[in-house]
């Protein structure tokens, strides 16, 4: 099965709609697939949500708005293993 | 960038404590505008008269003071990474004493008993001395202060020399002592406490809300490091020039100098505000915005005002001049700026805690409300509207108050009374979808 990236742009909007949104979409992730959120903060207040709902992530420092986070289900080895592919190629 | 290494969900502090601050902090708005209504332009003679100064401790204190205390207690552990030690002790006891000396203090005032005014020197003094100490052992344990945390920490000690002079001023009122320089004491204990306490905080405060709320740029990282600080220093020296103009015989103008220059940093920081608003990404207007803005050109029209006394010394003289000042500082600066960190922290807040609640309880069923639909827009801009008129109302009573004077202060209580159902209809929603989610966590069925 071949991971799908999906894409969501929070960069331009007001608090606390980038943790609404990313929330919303990462708990609808189909398996298999990753989300990559463009954000321009390093949005701490979203970990510990993120780990109770049972997602994994790696934020990266960079790409168009300052910050990306990287969103998989957890034991989800496909998604893991293209957001590896896709932070190595960075 | 939010220093929020280290945080957890656990060190954020129960919901209900920021809340008991927010939700009483309107019902003192409500009391000091149905004051105003009742009294009339009495309350705008003098400074000095029992009603004005009712008045302003309601507002000061009262509205101000516990949206203020309350919002430290729930936003240090978020932008300092450093919660309050014990906060629900703290939170509890320091609300409980404030609100108790804030009541009392107006009993005092009118001189409705013996004794109040020293029952009320305790009950604030101690709770002041709670609150004060819990969040300076938050504040001193940040390792790496950002210019937000020096900013707060500054504003905390500015608020302890405005409580001392305060007790100073209050034994004085209640005849436990004799005052020498009544006004000059006065002034010294108004400055802290504006400049000081609410200035220092609000600026510090806006070094992290704006960028982040308002999606705008950062403010310049010069000014965020010198002019807090320089702000603190200045009142450092603006206290001794005010010794060496009353007991030393020094010419007033060095004193009136250096309040405008103070007036002039406060300036800067609001036409830097209003610049970085002016280049936000969003270019939709919210409610929020309309009040911080609100706020920042009353800030503007103050420091236009210190230098006007300058230019103008008669102007100072004038009874109402320290009258419209306090006008334009409460009702134009700090309150506005105030209400508008209410309508974001308080939907945040409740969606955060029913997040984590429903997370906990891995109870999906029952959807969690969008943080826009705990404030509706609509109402809030009901409320602006009332709070602008209420600001422009009580000007105009500076000018005709027999005309103007009972009308601010109904639209004061009105605006007030709106804030108040803004805030207890999102409680509701807090509630009932707490309560969903409970009685969903009960049913394994529903999960």
């Amino acid at each position: 099965m071949v991971a799908m990236e999906r894409l969501l742009n929070v960069s331009e909007l007001e608090p606390c709609e980038p943790l609404e949104r990313t929330l919303e979409a990462a708990r609808a992730l189909p398996g298999g697939d990753y989300l990559r959120v463009i954000h321009r903060r390093e949005p701490h207040l979203l970990y510990p949500l993120l780990e109770q709902a049972g997602l994994r992530w790696r934020t990266r420092r960079g790409g168009r708005a300052g910050y990306e986070i990287l969103i998989w289900r957890h034991q989800d080895e496909t998604a893991a293993e293209q957001v590896r592919a896709y932070l190595d190629a960075c | 960038m939010l220093n929020t290494a280290g945080l957890s969900l656990e060190q954020a502090p129960p919901i209900s404590i920021p809340f008991r601050f927010f939700l009483l902090a309107p019902l003192f708005g409500i009391a000091a505008g149905a004051l105003l209504l009742a009294v009339g332009e009495e309350a705008l003679i003098s400074r000095w008269s029992p009603v004005t100064l009712a008045l302003t401790h309601l507002l000061t204190l009262g509205l101000l003071g516990l949206v203020m205390c309350g919002a430290m207690l729930q936003i240090l552990p978020v932008i300092a990474g450093s919660p309050v030690p014990r906060v629900v002790l703290v939170g509890t006891l320091s609300h409980l004493l404030l609100v108790g000396g804030i009541l009392v203090l107006q009993g005092g005032f009118f001189g409705l008993g013996a004794g109040l005014m020293e029952l009320a020197i305790a009950l604030l003094g101690s709770g002041f001395l709670v609150f004060v100490s819990g969040v300076s052992v938050a504040l001193w344990r940040v390792r790496t202060p950002s210019p937000t945390i020096v900013g707060m920490r500054l504003a905390v000690a500015a608020l302890v020399v405005t409580v001392v002079l305060g007790t100073l001023l209050a034994g004085g009122y209640a005849g436990l002592f004799r005052i020498a320089g009544l006004a000059g004491l006065t002034d010294t204990h108004l400055a802290w406490g504006l400049a000081g306490w609410i200035g220092l905080l609000l600026m510090s405060v806006s070094f992290q809300v704006v960028p982040m709320f308002q999606v705008t740029p950062e403010y310049p990282v010069w000014f965020r490091r010198r002019v807090p600080g320089a702000l603190f220093v200045g009142l450092l020296l603006w206290l001794w020039l005010r010794y060496a103009t009353l007991q030393l015989g020094w010419s007033p103008l060095w004193e009136t100098l250096w309040s405008a220059s103070i007036g002039a940093l406060f300036a800067l920081y609001a036409g830097i505000t209003l610049r970085l608003q002016q280049r936000r990404k969003r270019r939709v207007v919210d409610v929020t915005l309309l009040f911080w803005r609100l706020a920042m050109v009353c800030l503007l029209l103050l420091s236009g005002a210190l230098v006007a006394v300058m230019v103008w010394p008669d102007l100072g003289s004038n009874t109402r001049f320290p009258l419209f000042l306090g006008i334009v500082l409460l009702l134009g600066v700090a309150l506005p700026a105030v209400n508008s960190m209410l309508y974001k922290i308080v939907p945040f807040l409740s969606w955060f805690h029913l997040q984590k609640r429903q997370l906990t309880l891995m109870c999906m069923s029952v959807p969690v409300p969008h943080m826009r639909q705990f404030v509706s827009d609509t109402a809030a801009r009901r409320q602006y509207h009332a709070a602008w008129l209420a600001l422009l109302s009580a000007l105009l009573a500076l000018i005709w108050p027999s005309l103007f004077a009972r009308a601010a202060g109904g639209l004061f209580a009105l605006s007030n009374l709106l804030l108040l159902g803004n805030l207890l209809r999102a409680m509701a929603l807090y509630r009932s979808t707490a309560v969903a989610l409970s009685r969903c966590g009960d049913d394994p069925n529903s999960h």
